[in-house]
């Protein structure tokens, strides 16, 4: 029982750091990175703890099917986010700085 | 018990965060993130209620939260990144 209330200190400390991250650093950029990917982190730690909770207090499949759903949609879906957040992110950025050489290369990739 | 409340309030702390970003963020893309964070807190906050209460019903609100979060981040990433290059051209 103590692994899981460690393992849930563990991940609110994450989520924490992430919003000391989502405060102090200075690009959007750099916003996004430490964001999404902590967040994922702590969630998925939370999960896991969940998890352990449920196989402890044996409440049933019901919570295992739930919780391993989540999982797999957090896993699967918050980097795709991230990675769209990070595009709209480096156009916007580079919405201002017209005449600089590596400002089009993300477009000539794309198109 | 005590223990989830303390985490819930930490939890909020990381929340306040995210508010703090979606209201002063000095481009748009911020308060996406803002609201990215706000959204994984919302998260969250369902798998520590459903601990609390010790029902499953919470766990399908948060995995609807998850489906939301990622239809909302990709639609208004991809707008703003269309807005963007309109702009530049």
């Amino acid at each position: 029982m103590i692994a899981v209330w460690l393992t849930l200190a563990l991940a609110v400390i994450v989520m924490l750091i992430a919003a000391l991250g989502l405060l102090r650093l200075p690009d959007s950029l750099a916003r996004q990175h430490a964001v999404t990917k902590a967040v994922t982190l702590a969630l998925s730690i939370m999960i896991l703890s969940l998890i352990g909770f449920v196989i402890l207090q044996d409440l049933g499949g019901a919570w295992i099917l739930r919780l391993v759903v989540l999982l797999i949609i957090l896993l699967a879906f918050i980097p795709l986010a991230s990675h769209a957040l990070a595009k709209s992110g480096y156009q916007e950025m580079i919405k201002d700085e017209k005449g600089k050489t590596d400002a089009t290369e993300i477009n000539d990739v794309k198109r | 018990m005590n223990l989830l409340m303390l985490a819930m309030v930490l939890m909020g702390l990381a929340a306040l965060a995210g508010v703090y970003r979606l209201a002063v963020g000095p481009t748009l893309t911020d308060r996406i993130i803002g609201l990215d964070m706000l959204f994984a807190c919302a998260i969250g906050f369902c798998l520590l209620a459903a601990w609390t209460i010790e029902r499953t019903v919470y766990l399908d609100v948060a995995i609807g939260l998850a489906l939301t979060s990622i239809v909302v981040t990709l639609s208004w990433a991809r707008l703003i990144e269309l807005q963007s290059q309109e702009k530049q051209s």
